[in-house]
């Protein structure tokens, strides 16, 4: 039998969620087990980052936040043969990217200080034995040159399975190029997408069975989103949030999103309805917009003053 | 310094961009600060044209289209419209500042308003200074 391939997963700047997707591989996880070794994993078992094994695939999950992740996926990445993106922070900086809002000081200041449950009398702030905090998140391929970018929040099971063992007997992966709205089974209303305001889930209470999500004042980011979790979330009632991220086409999701939104706003009156509305009805743009994508966006963080 | 500032500017094909041929035509004097980039209609401008702008460097973005009623595919510029205001709030958010953006509407006989929106436009960005995204972005990479 021939070698088999070697595999090895790594976390940085992300919540281990992704890792979770692995392990709910199910009965995929014996095939994948017949192509391949996990030959260096620190979430599920033993490792040393001193004796890092060479391997034909790494799976990375998280972005790069502080400077201990640098220099961990710069070691790994010498090591792997083919590294992959796995899961949105990875691939696009995911919610941790949302605190590229706020300076370090910021962030060091309301983390260790200022957070109600923190109990921080004397107002220290770790310096030794924790990373410094780099500038910003960032995805990483801003960071090293990455081969292939599963995106999702976690990437589903069996979406991740059928990719890694895909590329372990040789083929290619094709992700999907069409956004949401594609595979959603929502009715789409025959005017188009018209909106008449936009409401937060629990002020709409229980949107209406089968018709599109955005024609009933809810925010869904289908449009602006790649199709590979098959609408899960708006086949039962719930508005998606862009946890895959954008197209390969898209630059930018939010920017995308904002572009679809205000276009749909009142388009059966463009003329008559007031332009400002669909500003006003939105308190969070960044929040609602780039939740999943900020760090990959073409404006990836918050500019000081002064540009420090 | 200031005089190095660069604003792009965005004019729809049928009126604004004959709105600056017609500034250009009648020999007005403008600062030389500008760049034009015609598209068919402003409904065609998608929020990523602005940031993409920024990201490369510049330090303020126009987009002019057509008077309210005039577009030439009826309803373009309303869109344009809606998607500025919360373009708006996007770039106050992002730290860049709403006044690095500007949206009017010019039509193709308007080459003095052209002339006017534009010197204003790049007063209010000789004051405001160069946009520190791409500085900030470039020595940060």
């Amino acid at each position: 039998m021939a070698d088999k391939t070697k595999v090895g997963t790594m976390w940085l700047g992300g919540c281990s969620g992704c890792h979770l997707s692995i392990a709910d591989f199910h009965e995929s996880l014996l095939d994948v087990l017949e192509l391949a070794d996990f030959e260096f994993s620190p979430v599920l078992m033993d490792t040393k980052y001193d004796e890092v094994p060479e391997l034909d695939v790494l799976i990375v999950e998280g972005g790069i936040r502080n400077e201990e992740n640098r220099e961990l996926i710069e070691m790994l990445r010498e090591k792997a043969g083919l590294v992959i993106a796995y899961g949105t922070c990875a691939a696009y900086g995911g919610i941790p990217g949302l605190g590229n809002l706020h300076t370090v000081d910021e962030l060091t200041q309301e983390a260790y200080i200022d957070s109600p449950s923190t109990y921080n009398e004397e107002g220290i702030i770790p310096s030794e034995d924790v990373p410094a905090l780099e500038s910003r998140v960032r995805p990483l391929d801003q960071v090293i040159d990455v081969d292939l970018m599963i995106p999702g929040c976690p990437p589903k099971s069996d979406v991740v399975a059928q990719a890694i063992l895909t590329l372990l007997k040789g083929e290619t992966i094709e992700l999907p190029t069409t956004n949401l709205c594609e595979v959603c089974t929502r009715e789409k209303p025959p005017a188009g997408l018209a909106m008449d305001f936009i409401k937060r889930q629990f002020e709409v209470g229980k949107p209406e069975d089968d018709l599109c999500l955005i024609a009933q004042g809810l925010v869904c980011m289908g449009p602006a989103t790649v199709s590979l979790c098959g609408a899960q979330c708006p086949s039962i009632a719930i508005p998606c949030r862009g946890c895959y991220g954008p197209t390969a086409k898209v630059n930018d999701a939010g920017a995308k999103m904002i572009s679809a939104i205000a276009s749909d706003y009142g388009v059966s009156e463009d003329k008559t309805v007031d332009p400002e509305q669909v500003a006003d009805q939105l308190d969070d743009i960044v929040g609602t917009f780039y939740t999943y994508t900020l760090p990959a966006a073409l404006v990836p963080a918050k500019m000081q003053k002064g540009g420090e | 310094m200031s005089d190095d500032i660069k604003i792009v500017m965005f004019c729809c094909n049928w009126c604004s961009y004959g709105g600056a041929d017609t500034a250009g035509t009648a020999r007005m004097q403008y600062p030389p600060n500008i760049r034009v980039i015609r598209v068919m209609c402003s409904g065609r401008i998608d929020p990523q044209f602005v940031l993409k702008a920024f990201r490369d460097g510049a330090d303020g973005v126009f987009v002019a289209g057509c008077h309210m009623g005039d577009c030439h595919y009826d309803a373009g510029n309303y869109k344009l419209d809606r998607r500025m205001r919360l373009v708006y709030k996007l770039v106050e958010d992002m730290g860049i500042g709403k006044e690095r953006v500007y949206h009017d509407w010019i039509s193709a006989s308007e080459g003095e308003k052209f002339k006017n929106a534009v010197t204003m436009m790049v007063n209010r960005i000789k004051e405001l200074g160069p946009c520190p995204l791409k500085g900030q972005l470039d020595a940060e990479a």
